[in-house]
């Protein structure tokens, strides 16, 4: 009897362990559009070599399409920001704040750059975000400002759009 | 109860019957080995541990078949016929059988469970190959793929590919570079478990209707039946010369360019497809079973509340959705705006967190040169070349992938090739379930152990969890314009230089520079570690493997005793980088 008891518990054991385990879960929606997003942390370098510079700043959260994207458009004329570069971020739905942070390449040594910061969705939708213009500077042909950034360090505000 | 012990046992008599016939075919000749790599890159040991895993698999087979023969008697009944009580499992017993089935390969020595199996949460089994080559040997000693193996567990939670227009994302797949659709089958696990078997370098079977006809020889003919009914296996009238074809590996010069060498007529070919169909799902079911996919961690015992964290990974667990951001990907299902002394009682996104957001990402990793794909640019015995780009080759994973590129799959959906250069380099985002699951005897990934030793990411770069999450926290902290193996002297590569990243299109920033301090990289891994299933219950089949723990050294340098010098890499392939949509910016 024990023994039959023993093969009926394995049985079931094993008849468990066959079974499927809980719903598939789904995609979460995007999260609702930000009303105004502001600059609360101003664009600064956070890291500079002689032929890329990486451009932080923190915006609130802009809501919209979790996947979004810091633009930073640049050029050696304030008046004309003729390049652009992006880098995609993920939003945290959870954080009150994104950090946006882009990939400048392809740089020449020791040359001022002028640039503003934008933010958009996926999909190219652009948020409704005022950036002044600033400028940094490359450092020497083999030279690095490295990434332990102080605020706004090679970073100049010169104008505001 | 006696009744039913004596159904059982008439049962089971039929099982056990037909699992004897048809299977005295004889086992293939292997052809010569094929060894196109310098000295140092197959691991020492590469052949006695393959052995050592066919050995596992052939006992874990075992056991699937002892449970195959204690099913229950099969009732079908309803409309639609439904196998009533024992549907579920009986199905995920067949899937459980066709995993560890040697047969399943060309040369009858490799099973899907070959190189994922349960104690590496269905990841690599070797530990060895996972130091080194990262990509797993597959029938034809020792033709490779490219990547590591993904880990099976939370697989089948994953929807077909789609792209998201409001998100403006793909989501969903299976495989590092999401081939793995689900269009046909929307199941994108169940397309997934149809590749490897047809893969030149890994199971080798030159076509799809070897499934069927190796099925059909099979030891588990009886469940195959009762699961897709009377006579769905057999009837098909295979040429004479099937084996004979099936035992010969995939990209054989013998095949021409035919993908389908079984000649069939078209009646026995739809039969074919639709038993590979079943293949497919039958394996999925087993994955989505709780021998599996058995959300048994601690943190899932932790949101029942039957689990109290540590404090270090409480710690961990509030650097990973706070300061860390690791739940922007990888999603816990949890608010995460609590101030300290509130409840949580948000209302999660997922009420089951499966740890990943199901997309796609370039994280940045260096190229591993170890990978065993980059060295076989000359033909084997049988006239096949797996890689004839060499160095050449460059992995933009989802990229290729919707270019029905190179080393990829064709991309049934044309709408998405214009996507192609905003995909590139990005690969699946993996659950963090499981990521630490390790061998019952080694039950950690990290050094000094005794530690299993496991391969992240797609390309095995990264050897422990701690490198993991610095590498996450420092990326663009240490960079240097180097390949792996040429940081600068006075620079310990993965402690403080990172080469640069393998493409740098698309390359996702949320992470890069998290500012996490040393302490706090290892409570995100005892984090981590809160993810491995097994606490709440047993894990099924953790305690299988046969092979050694290693010891020694630390999590943030383990495996840097291997690193080799990149050689220098000559320009993205034709076959890669010059297929429209062309990436953007160009790839050197």
């Amino acid at each position: 009897m024990n023994r039959l008891i023993l093969t009926l518990a394995m049985t079931a054991t094993m008849a468990a362990l066959f079974l499927p385990n809980r719903a598939a879960a789904q995609v979460p929606p995007p999260a609702k559009r930000a009303k105004h997003v502001r600059i609360v942390e101003a664009p600064q370098v956070e890291m500079s070599t002689d032929h890329l510079t990486i451009i932080r700043w923190t915006t609130n959260n802009p809501g919209g399409s979790d996947e979004h994207y810091g633009v930073v458009q640049y050029g050696t004329d304030p008046k004309d920001l003729n390049k652009t570069a992006k880098s995609p971020i993920r939003l945290n739905q959870g954080h009150a704040h994104t950090t946006f942070r882009v990939r400048v390449d392809d740089l020449e040594p020791q040359t001022t750059y002028y640039y503003r910061v934008a933010t958009e969705e996926s999909g190219g939708r652009r948020d409704p975000l005022k950036s002044p213009i600033s400028k940094f500077i490359t450092p020497g042909p083999g030279e690095r400002i490295p990434a332990s950034p102080q605020r706004g360090r090679g970073v100049q505000p010169i104008a505001r759009q | 109860m006696k009744v039913l012990l004596q159904t059982c046992a008439v049962v089971a008599v039929p099982l056990l019957l037909v699992s004897c016939s048809g299977a005295n075919a004889a086992d293939p000749a292997s052809p010569p080995t094929y060894n196109p790599y310098p000295s140092g890159i197959l691991p020492a040991d590469v052949e006695s541990e393959t052995a050592r895993v066919q050995s596992e698999v052939q006992s874990i087979f075992q056991q699937a078949l002892a449970e195959a023969n204690a099913l229950p008697p099969a009732t079908v009944t309803g409309q639609p016929p439904t196998q009533q009580g024992s549907g579920y499992q009986s199905i995920a017993t067949l899937g459980k059988l066709m995993n560890f089935d040697v047969n399943m390969s060309a040369l009858k020595n490799m099973a899907c469970a070959s190189c994922h199996m349960p104690y590496a949460g269905f990841g690599g089994p070797i530990p060895s190959v996972n130091l080194t080559m990262i990509a797993y040997p597959g029938t034809y000693h020792f033709r490779a793929g490219k990547r590591t193996p993904p880990r099976y567990t939370y697989s089948p939670f994953f929807p077909a590919l789609a792209y998201d227009d409001t998100a403006a994302a793909f989501f969903g797949g299976n495989f590092w570079d999401g081939r793995s659709t689900g269009y046909l089958l929307q199941s994108p696990d169940a397309e997934q478990a149809q590749h490897p078997p047809l893969d030149s370098q890994e199971m080798g079977l030159p076509d799809s209707a070897c499934i069927a006809w190796r099925l059909s020889q099979s030891q588990y003919v009886a469940i195959f039946e009762r699961v897709w009914g009377a006579g769905s296996l057999t009837g098909i009238n295979f040429p004479s010369n099937t084996e004979q074809i099936c035992s010969t590996p995939a990209g054989a010069a013998s095949f021409g360019t035919s993908v389908t060498p079984v000649n069939l007529s078209p009646t026995d070919r739809n039969r074919a497809n639709v038993i590979f169909d079943h293949w497919g799902q039958s394996i999925s079911a087993f994955e989505k079973s709780k021998q599996v996919s058995a959300f048994t961690s601690k943190f899932d015992a932790y949101l029942e509340n039957q689990y109290t964290m540590t404090s270090d990974e409480l710690a961990g667990y509030n650097l990973f959705k706070g300061k860390g951001n690791c739940n922007s990907c990888h999603l816990d299902g949890r608010g995460t705006t609590l101030t300290p002394g509130q409840t949580d009682n948000s209302t999660a996104a997922q009420a089951n967190p499966l740890f990943t957001c199901f997309g796609y990402t370039n994280e940045g990793l260096p190229l591993n040169p170890r990978d065993a794909f980059y060295y076989q640019t000359t033909p084997d015995a049988l006239g096949f070349t797996p890689n004839p780009d060499g160095f050449g080759y460059r992995d933009l994973a989802l990229g290729t992938f919707l270019r029905s590129g190179y080393g990829s799959a064709p991309n049934p959906n044309a709408e998405w090739i214009p996507l192609a250069p905003k995909s590139d380099g990005r690969f699946q985002v993996a659950t963090a379930r499981n990521a630490a699951m390790a061998p019952s005897q080694c039950p950690t990934t990290e050094a000094p152990g005794p530690y299993f030793q496991k391969g992240f990411f797609h390309n095995g770069y990264i050897k422990s969890l701690k490198q993991l999450v610095h590498f996450y926290n420092t990326r663009d902290v240490f960079p240097f314009a180097v390949t792996s193996g040429h940081c600068p002297a006075g620079t310990t590569e993965k402690v403080d230089c990172w080469p640069m990243p393998e493409v740098t299109n698309n390359l996702d920033m949320t992470t890069g520079k998290l500012g996490l301090t040393d302490q706090e990289e290892n409570q995100i891994v005892a984090f981590l570690q809160t993810l491995t299933d097994g606490y709440t219950t047993p894990y099924p089949n953790i305690d299988s493997f046969t092979g050694q723990c290693t010891t020694g050294g630390t999590a943030s340098t383990q495996g840097n005793e291997t690193l080799i010098p990149t050689p220098p890499l000559p320009p993205c392939s034709s076959n890669v980088c010059a297929i429209a949509p062309f990436p953007n910016p160009a790839i050197p």
